[in-house]
């Protein structure tokens, strides 16, 4: 079908490329601790880029019976479209990463049932007032890309993850979640996700006070995300492209701590967005974003890159209804030499933050966050107490990371990010405490 | 067609189950956008694509799928044995009555008929009003329309195929003056055709000089103030804040809910009704049929003051011991239907909206919904912009007015229903379980409620 595709727009005067992703999703879910529901997903779509006159078009396809119609409409967009200002890319040897497991893509929908029923019952002899949420996901695709420059590849991925969300009602409510990513085909260790949310939960039973101020603030592995995802627009080829990126010129300036780098890698085994390729058929390779505190470049695809005069990182993602933009892969964050006890103890009042919630809503661009900690609990003489309430940290994510007390020595696989705990010296902290 | 029927049909028959259905769609999309001058996205798609439900001893399964092919009935029979394999839960589906019907959209609605170039030189047209309007610095407008044409199976043999359009924009303009920005945005769109978005400049221009004049407003301080809303934010508040209690999949699992929405529950005056009606003719959350089936209908949820009904699909009416209302409505062929509104109002009564203006000694008017957040009973809607009501004249404009309150405190603090109700569809829709924008439609007539705490920003 793709070939076809191909060589329709190609009869019709245009470079093209064909992109075509078929795959399925298969999601058991458990809710407040009974099996709700089991749903299969299986898509099949094309999307059609040509570059005629100079010009982009675009169209995308499920309809098989419509495959004239995608050609004609591509060409006809084209005559509206943006300059194009890049060339497809030809055939390329594949770098090499695992991207797949045979036991993930024959795992059957019964044995996820059954290890969501493990998980509830492990918690429900444990923390009877637990409202238990369990959704394990299983996602197999197969991207197909060809074009007008030779390019003619096909590669897979086959992810399987485990999300659990505890809800305790206990002065207020709070939540409690955790991730497994499985892609590795071991199956989740049950009991070691129940120890873990036991452990929180028992916390939450305690009820701790922080008066608004400034604080040493762990940010456990679970809620650094939270913090790098503002960099991660900053460093998106697009908003460098729009001239809005506040990292513009910045490359080679010394921005964050030392004690971080960042690096985009789409070859990290079993990373849930690794490929060999990106969406655009340009190989996937490990980017350093930021090299002990230097910025040291930007995520680009072949259209921002060309805009921007410079080569794709490899960093296309899209689904075949859209087109390509740049975006991360796998977000890795360097472990540091820190250990958690050590961190705690060398704290006599702080917070350890474990989940927040608004992360996004402020302008994140200019790398603002404003994060309800929705999970943290109150350091106290080195020890984790109880849990606190009503806890805001505003700040901005290019000064809290321009001095970092610790980084931990340990990360966490949270699928597209890996990334270990994150101390900060000082944070502003509001309560109403 | 009769294709089509035979193999969704052989893809049901032989299943062990209580029920299943099948549900196939193909549509086509066209969206421009313009972002300041630039044409930022064009393009047209098309979908094609189904799901499969099956229900047996109380449990649901299904499968969404882009091949419509040969391979169904094997896909069929996987989700059969899916949910054979579950422990039995007592549910049970409501009846609805089986069905044959062909619903078509006339000739001249069909957007696919319109040149890209024609939909292109309207959206640039629009977008050009708001760029040449002064203080306006930057803009987004957004065409899209769509056609679509399912086809419905079930193994109690109704079999409904169903042609929809849909066609909107949306424009948005930004205003700017020094460090002062302020935008506007409104939005049109129906289950009508391209024509019915022909000479909407009035509502273009009105968007830019609100954009414009609300760099004059003031923040509004905060405090209890009574309030004449608008029939789009009265719309808002009726379809959010409200609407969405009297959904029965969210009362089955909400036992206090379930008790605060109890029919014959009063919460407003006896001119209150509020109405949820998917029959309405071109109205944006209009169907005939919905994604199980069942006919749209006409469901009162508050009449005279009191809660008199509940918006349900099939099951949870069952569980309920209600009528199934025809709300089960999904996004595409991708989910599996939910309960979902369609079109939602307050019912019109006597007051104009001079009256509401006389008995308002300080106050303000409130136009517009930015969004807002509900949770269960509590909400908090930012408004667009409101006018200060002072001896029962509109003054200045302000801004950054939110309302927030308690639901059922706040209807029962309406006091005037106004005479002129207007209904609102646009482009965007409702969220509901990761299926969004559901197109809906929503509206009211001019509203009076005492007493409201809004809060600055």
């Amino acid at each position: 079908m793709e070939d076809r595709v191909l060589a329709l727009a190609e009869a019709r005067g245009a470079q093209a490329e064909v992109f075509c992703s078929d795959g399925n999703l298969t999601t058991v879910e458990f809710r407040a601790g009974e099996f709700h529901s089991q749903e299969s997903r299986l898509t099949c779509g094309y999307g059609l880029r040509v570059a005629k006159d100079g010009r982009v078009g675009y169209s995308s396809s499920s309809n098989p019976d419509r495959i004239e119609d995608l050609v004609q409409a591509a060409i006809d967009t084209a005559a509206y479209g943006k300059q194009c200002r890049f060339e497809f890319p030809g055939p390329c040897v594949h770098p090499a990463v695992k991207t797949f497991d045979n036991r993930v893509i024959m795992l059957s929908a019964q044995k996820m049932i059954e290890w969501g029923r493990e998980l509830v019952d492990a918690l429900r002899s444990r923390l009877p007032e637990l409202k238990l949420d369990v959704t394990i996901a299983r996602s197999y695709r197969e991207t197909a890309l060809v074009s007008s420059a030779g390019l003619d590849t096909r590669f897979s991925r086959a992810v399987l993850e485990l999300y659990a969300t505890g809800l305790v009602v206990h002065d207020g409510l709070v939540w409690i979640s955790e991730y497994e990513n499985l892609s590795s085909g071991a199956a989740p260790a049950i009991g070691a996700i129940a120890d873990r949310m036991e452990q929180r939960a028992i916390l939450a039973r305690s009820r701790a006070r922080l008066v608004t101020g400034s604080y040493p603030v762990i940010f456990a592995a679970t809620a650094v995300p939270d913090l790098l995802s503002p960099l991660l627009v900053g460093v998106n080829g697009k908003q460098l492209e729009k001239g809005v990126s506040p990292l513009g010129d910045r490359i080679g300036q010394k921005l964050l701590d030392e004690k971080i780098t960042i690096a985009d890698d789409g070859l990290r085994d079993f990373g849930t967005r690794s490929d060999p390729l990106d969406a655009e058929g340009v190989p996937r390779r490990r980017i350093p974003l930021f090299d002990r505190g230097v910025f040291t470049g930007f995520l680009f695809d072949l259209a921002t890159a060309g805009a921007c005069g410079v080569e794709s990182t490899g960093s296309a993602a899209r689904d075949y209804s859209a087109q390509p933009q740049p975006g991360p892969s796998n977000i890795l964050l360097l472990p540091g030499t820190a250990q958690l006890d050590e961190a705690l103890a060398g704290i006599r009042e702080g917070l350890l933050v474990h989940e927040c919630i608004g992360g996004g809503q402020s302008n994140v661009l200019a790398g603002d966050v404003a994060l309800n900690v929705s999970s943290g609990h109150l350091i106290e003489n080195g020890k984790v107490t109880g849990r606190v309430k009503d806890t805001m940290i505003a700040g901005n994510v290019y000064e809290m990371f321009a001095n970092v007390a610790a980084v931990g020595d340990t990360v966490r696989d949270l699928g597209s990010y890996h990334v270990p705990f994150v101390m900060f010296p000082a944070l502003k902290v509001a309560t109403r405490d | 067609m009769d294709n089509l029927k035979s193999l969704l049909a052989g893809a049901l028959s032989g299943l062990v189950s209580e029920y299943a259905d099948i549900r196939i769609e193909e549509s086509e999309h066209a969206a421009i956008v313009y972002r300041g001058r630039e044409l930022d996205q064009i393009g047209r798609s098309f979908e094609k694509g189904g799901c499969i439900r099956v229900f047996h001893r109380g449990n649901w399964g299904s499968a969404s799928f882009n091949r419509v092919d040969d391979k169904l009935p094997g896909l069929a029979r996987d989700v059969a044995q899916a949910v054979e394999a579950l422990p039995e839960r007592p549910e049970s589906l409501g009846k609805s009555p089986a069905l044959t019907d062909a619903v078509t959209v006339p000739e001249a609605d069909d957007p696919r008929k319109v040149p890209l170039a024609e939909k292109h030189a309207l959206i640039k047209r629009y977008n050009d009003i708001l760029l040449r309007t002064a203080g306006i610095t930057t803009t987004m407008s957004v065409y899209h329309d769509s056609f679509r044409r399912t086809s419905f199976l079930s193994s109690e043999g109704s079999f409904i195929t169903q042609e929809t359009v849909y066609t909107g924009f949306m424009c948005r303009a930004v205003a700017r003056d020094g460090t002062n920005v302020q935008d506007y945005s409104d939005s049109f769109g129906k289950t009508q055709g391209f024509t019915s978005l022909a000479n909407r400049e009035p509502l273009v221009e009105r968007i830019a000089k609100v954009a414009v004049d609300l760099l004059k407003a003031e923040p509004v301080p905060a405090g209890k103030y009574d309030v004449i809303i608008d029939p789009l934010l009265a719309g808002v508040f009726a379809h959010e804040a409200f609407g969405h209690l009297s959904e029965a999949d969210f009362l089955s699992t909400n036992e206090r809910m379930r008790e605060l929405m109890k029919v014959g529950i009063r919460y407003g005056v006896d001119d209150l009704t509020i109405v949820d009606d998917g029959t309405m003719p071109g109205e944006r959350g209009s169907f005939r049929y919905d994604d199980e089936g069942t006919a749209a209908e006409r469901t009162e949820l508050i009449k005279g003051g009191r809660i008199a009904g509940h918006l349900h699909e099939r099951q949870s009416a069952q569980r309920m011991g209600e009528k199934v209302t025809g709300n089960a409505r999904a996004i595409s062929y991708r989910h599996a239907p939910i309960v979902r509104m369609s079109n939602t109002y307050i019912e019109p009564r006597a007051f104009n909206i001079e009256d509401m203006l006389d008995s308002v000694e300080r106050g303000l008017y409130v136009c517009g919904s930015r969004g807002g957040m509900t949770e269960l009973e509590s909400f908090t809607f930012s408004s667009q912009y409101a006018r200060l009501i002072e001896h029962g004249r509109q003054t200045k404009m302000v801004r950054d007015v939110v309302l927030s309150g308690n639901v059922f405190e706040t209807l029962k603090s309406i006091e005037m229903i106004g005479d002129d109700l207007v209904m609102f569809g646009g482009l965007g829709g409702c969220g509901k379980g990761g299926q969004s924008p559901l197109p809906v439609g929503l509206g009211a007539p001019h509203l009076l409620i005492r007493n409201v705490v809004i809060g600055g920003r």
